[in-house]
């Protein structure tokens, strides 16, 4: 796509850090991003007149925003080389946070998620999903066409299993869950034989009775109530059934802004963070749920888009990796608010209030900002001039 | 070009293509079923939605008034609502620190700052700033001024209006009038259609057995209903509740839906019961356990039904007081219990009336039928005697002076004449041992022993032993002056009695003036009556010239009074002599003292009875209650109707 072919630097000299990247930020995903951002704080402002406590979410939503964009444009300035260069330290402080959580965290509605420092508290795994991104893109990087061999192969689930193992442990299904799809389509862009894919999903097909008896109670009975909703309408059905009937009741147009009841009147529970989508749909319809599911299209297209065009296969993995991390929370989270998957914490990038998750959202955008500022630097064909992975020189 | 370095293959941009298209299918699947949940089925969940938001916020109904007569002035109110004022606070409705409204409210009322301020920070913490905390119940109206009075130095004070059932007389006719309590959950079960947990349900005598026109139809408003919360209805000074500003206890605003339904108040019940004659009643049994029922002759009306001791339904109605309560419904003697219907003495004397009318009416005797007294009674020469109550005897005498004169002897000659088969179809024939007809709930029998009954009784006991259970002469004799098996309540005697006022028609006494007036055919012949009443109208005389007879107490200058006295013996006579001097005798076993009375020449003709337990002598306990209440009635009544002909001097009571 690109035509012009400008060695800025020789092999293994690159610049971790360009401010000129701001200048070539594609616009494209940006005006996506305002616009799902935009929608976001619009569709808050409508939760938060339920919520008689002063909080203004909705202004909250706005400045973590702000905060995002810049974290976004401070991350496009990166050399992407240089961020994936960080996978294996990254990774491995998350592991242990992760470890001192199982040890020493703060319990919170029956998980062990939280780490407090001082007035700080995080979850360290909110964090583990992009490490483990670095980490694999770090991982396929460093050995290149040898993914072919199974033992290579492999050691790419313990990278993701690590970590899935330790969220799990929390316990926390929806985070854990999402490190299967990164790693799995990573690892089939980098270029894996696609039997020893296969063989693995079969084979964690075949485990999936196994992993049944690991369940918590409370899970599997979110896991029976996708299945008939209706059993127990006031208990574990609840969730779902609200849910499906603040968006079916929105109809083809919605019932209008500021004009949902379900939601207003309190039926719908945690309708800011994760069941926001409903709130949307209620409100706007089918025509803004498919709309707002348009938009996020767009942004995974773009990114993509950035995957083919990168001119290192660094920025591929990376690429493919944040988009299935962002793709995986939005299509999970809209299929629990309408009843296709059982109840699980994933938050929808961009609507549900949350600066944690606000954050990672920002990072992947800058992410994929930074791999698509490199596109033009070197002809594509040009890939074997330019080093995929960065020296510490 | 060096594109075959090892880092890149041929295949990533197929490998990329793939990924976008599975994330583009995962987008159509979802996007279907998007379209199936909110356009296929759009309106059904839109419907669900709706429920959801709208919520039935009923508005409870006043109960119906009961209805009286005073001194035979109509429509006097014996039981309606009145509205009860319930001093509340919202704190979200306060714009200055609570704790200084509390302070005032201790001041003013006299309430406990401390526990307010604690129950509005225990609001406070559930985020129901909206919730009308109840800092007292039912402030009395002057109170409820000082609180508007003070209105501005009191926000988020105001007061909410709700119907409480008040009886205008207190304790006069309670038992009649019945009392409330809540709903309980078996009941409820069979009745949700118009019933609510919580709700008051009439437990006994009228408030019972009118229950379904009494309680009023509910109304209904539909407001938008959160999830949490509970409806904050605030009212106007008369009880209806406001529409505008509603909000919930979370604050969530209220919208009505749609026009209010207003509740309909419970329908009226109308009673013939006159509670002036019911207040003097129930005043001249004071202190003694009895009953005095009295009936409109012609009519049947119950004017007056008063049972001792009674209770004040009012205490039912009060939240508190639960030992009170406790304390009435289970006090000896039995306050629950009306003893003019619900209640069985054996008849005495009175029988004797019965006997008469039967031997006249079937011939065994006529005026000039006479019988030798001689103070005792033998069967057979040798048997064991019956005495007469008075020892001396009578001597020689007819059925008037028997009747006059209480002679028992003479009753026990007609008796065996009759034979018992005769006596207890005729008791059955003038309303004796079995139920009036009273609208009122569980009156019982009574009971007239008849041969049947004996054999019914005794046979299974003693199947091989006839003797045990066949009915003897004795047995007769025993049952021809009232005593025995036989036992009535006092209005079947007011009912007896009424058939001698009116010309021989059995009545049915009714209280509700809706309640269809029935009346027998005549059972008993113009001949007859006159020979009784002859009789019973020389029992009330006072002599000289004539002699003087049972019921001269009862006798009224100027007004033809016919009356017989008993006194029903509950004990074995032996037992009572044991104590030598009738004074001596222990009250508990000492006899009943029955008076039953009537009225001819007077309008309305009346009949009543008067059973005081214990009393001893009919004469002495019983017959000068009868002058008094007869005396009350009728002078009251008088009164009363020349007060409307000169017009109310003061307003209405």
């Amino acid at each position: 796509m690109s035509t012009s072919v400008m060695v800025e630097q020789e092999a293994g000299h690159i610049r971790p850090f360009n401010l000129r990247n701001i200048k070539r930020t594609d616009l494209w995903l940006a005006a996506c991003v305002v616009a799902l951002a935009v929608i976001g704080i619009l569709v808050l402002y409508s939760a938060n007149r339920s919520v008689s406590s002063g909080t203004n979410f909705y202004l909250k939503q706005a400045a973590f925003f702000v905060g995002g964009c810049g974290v976004a444009l401070f991350l496009c300035c990166f050399d992407h080389r240089f961020l994936v260069s960080l996978g294996p330290v990254v990774f491995t402080v998350c592991c242990g946070l992760l470890v001192a959580v199982l040890v020493v965290g703060a319990e919170v509605k029956g998980g062990q998620r939280w780490l407090h420092f001082g007035p700080f508290g995080f979850q360290p795994s909110e964090y583990t999903k992009l490490a483990v991104v670095l980490m694999l893109a770090w991982y396929f990087t460093a050995i290149g066409r040898k993914i072919e061999r199974l033992g290579y192969f492999l050691l790419a689930f313990v990278i993701g299993g690590i970590p899935a193992i330790l969220i799990f442990k929390e316990p926390d299904l929806g985070t854990a869950a999402t490190l299967g799809p990164i790693t799995v389509a990573m690892l089939y862009v980098a270029g894996c034989k696609r039997w020893h894919l296969l063989a693995v999903v079969l084979t964690g097909l075949a485990a999936a009775p196994i992993a049944w008896t690991q369940l918590e109670d409370y899970q599997r009975t979110r896991v029976m109530t996708i299945m008939d909703p209706g059993a127990d309408p006031q208990g574990s059905g609840y969730h779902t059934i609200q849910s499906m009937i603040t968006v079916g009741s929105g109809g083809l147009r919605g019932k209008g802004y500021l004009d949902g009841t379900q939601t207003y009147l309190s039926y719908l529970p945690e309708h800011h963070t994760d069941f926001i989508f409903s709130l949307l749909a209620e409100e706007f319809g089918f025509v803004g749920g498919v709309t707002v599911l348009g938009l996020f299209m767009l942004v995974f297209l773009r990114g993509l888009q950035f995957a083919r065009n990168s001119v290192d296969m660094t920025g591929s993995y990376l690429a493919v990796g944040v988009v299935t991390l962002l793709a995986f929370h939005v299509f999970v989270n809209i299929a629990i608010t309408i009843g296709m998957m059982p109840v699980t914490g994933l938050p929808l990038p961009f609507l549900s209030y949350g600066g944690s998750f606000y954050l990672t959202t920002m990072t992947s955008i800058g992410i994929l900002f930074s791999i698509n500022a490199r596109r033009g630097m070197f002809d594509r064909l040009d890939r074997s001039r330019n080093p995929s992975r960065y020296r510490w020189v | 070009m060096d594109s075959e370095r090892k880092d890149t293959y041929a295949g990533l941009d197929r490998r990329i293509q793939s990924v976008a298209l599975v994330l583009a299918g995962a987008a159509v699947v979802l996007s279907l079923r998007l379209w199936d949940l909110q356009v296929n089925h759009g309106a059904e969940y839109r419907g669900k939605s709706d429920q959801n938001r709208l919520r039935i916020q009923r508005l409870e109904a006043p109960r119906g008034t009961i209805y009286g007569q005073r001194d035979g002035i109509a429509d006097v109110v014996l039981a309606d609502n009145r509205p009860v004022h319930d001093l509340m606070f919202v704190p979200a409705d306060c714009d200055i620190d609570p704790r200084v409204v509390c302070d005032r409210l201790e001041r003013i009322l006299g309430i406990d700052a401390g526990r307010l301020m604690e129950e509005i920070a225990a609001a406070e913490a559930v985020r129901q700033p909206h919730k009308q905390i109840l800092i007292r119940r039912d402030v009395p109206i002057s109170a409820s001024a000082r609180i508007d009075e003070y209105a501005y130095a009191l926000p988020g004070v105001f007061t909410v209006v709700r119907p409480m059932r008040r009886y205008a007389y207190g304790r006069t006719a309670g038992q009649l009038i019945g009392y409330l309590g809540e709903i309980n959950p078996q009941e409820l079960q069979k009745r949700t259609d118009r019933y609510r947990m919580g709700d008051l349900i009439g437990r006994s005598g009228i408030e019972r057995l009118y229950e379904e026109t009494l309680h009023g139809t509910e109304g209904k408003m539909l407001v938008t209903r959160y999830a949490v919360g509970v409806p904050q209805i605030r009212t106007d000074p008369y009880g209806r509740p406001r529409v505008e500003n509603l909000v919930d206890s979370y604050g969530h605003d209220l919208r009505v839906e749609e026009a209010i339904l207003r509740p309909i108040s419970g329908g009226d019940i109308y009673v013939t019961l006159d509670i002036g004659v019911q207040a003097k009643a129930e005043e001249l049994l004071e202190g003694e356990e009895g009953a005095i029922a009295m009936l409109n002759a012609d009519t049947g009306a119950v004017l007056a039904l008063a049972s001792s001791p009674g209770y004040d339904p009012s205490i039912f109605v009060a939240r508190s007081g639960n030992n009170e309560r406790l304390k009435v419904l289970r006090d000896k003697p039995n306050r629950m219990l009306h003893r003019a219907y619900q209640e069985r003495y054996a008849p005495g004397s009175i029988f004797k009336i019965v006997l008469a009318i039967a031997a006249l009416e079937e011939g065994v005797i006529d005026t000039s039928t006479t019988h030798y007294c001689p103070g005792k009674f033998r069967i057979t020469p040798n048997g064991r005697p019956w005495h007469c109550w008075k020892r001396s005897g009578h001597g020689t005498i007819g059925v008037v002076n028997a009747l006059a004169f209480s002679c028992d002897v003479f009753f026990y000659n007609v008796g065996l004449k009759l034979g018992v088969d005769k006596i207890h179809e005729w008791a059955l024939r003038l309303g004796l041992g079995d139920v009036t007809g009273l609208d009122m709930p569980l009156e019982i029998t009574g009971l007239i022993p008849s041969r049947q009954w004996k054999e019914d009784l005794l046979r299974p006991k003693h199947p091989k032993e006839p003797w045990e259970y066949r009915w003897y002469p004795g047995d007769t004799v025993n049952l021809s002056i009232g005593q025995g098996a036989a036992s009535v309540t006092p209005l079947q005697i007011a009912v007896l009695m009424s058939a001698i006022v009116n010309g021989g028609h059995r009545v049915r006494p009714v209280l509700n003036r809706e309640s269809a007036v029935s009346r027998s055919d005549a059972v008993v012949t113009p001949d007859t009556l006159a020979i009784i009443r002859e009789g019973l109208l020389k029992c009330v005389e006072k002599g000289p010239p004539a002699p003087t007879g049972t019921g001269h107490a009862a006798y009224i200058e100027g007004t033809m009074v016919i009356g017989k006295t008993a006194s029903a013996q509950n004990v074995s006579l032996a037992h009572q002599e044991q104590y030598g001097d009738e004074e001596n005798i222990p009250k508990g076993i000492r006899d009943h003292a029955w008076f039953v009375a009537g009225v001819l020449d007077r309008e309305p003709r009346i009949a009543l009875c008067i059973l005081v337990e214990h009393g001893h002598h009919g004469s002495s306990a019983a017959a000068p209650l009868a002058k008094e209440l007869i005396d009350y009635f009728y002078s009251s009544r008088a009164a009363a109707s020349v007060k409307l002909a000169r017009g109310p001097e003061s307003p209405a009571q």
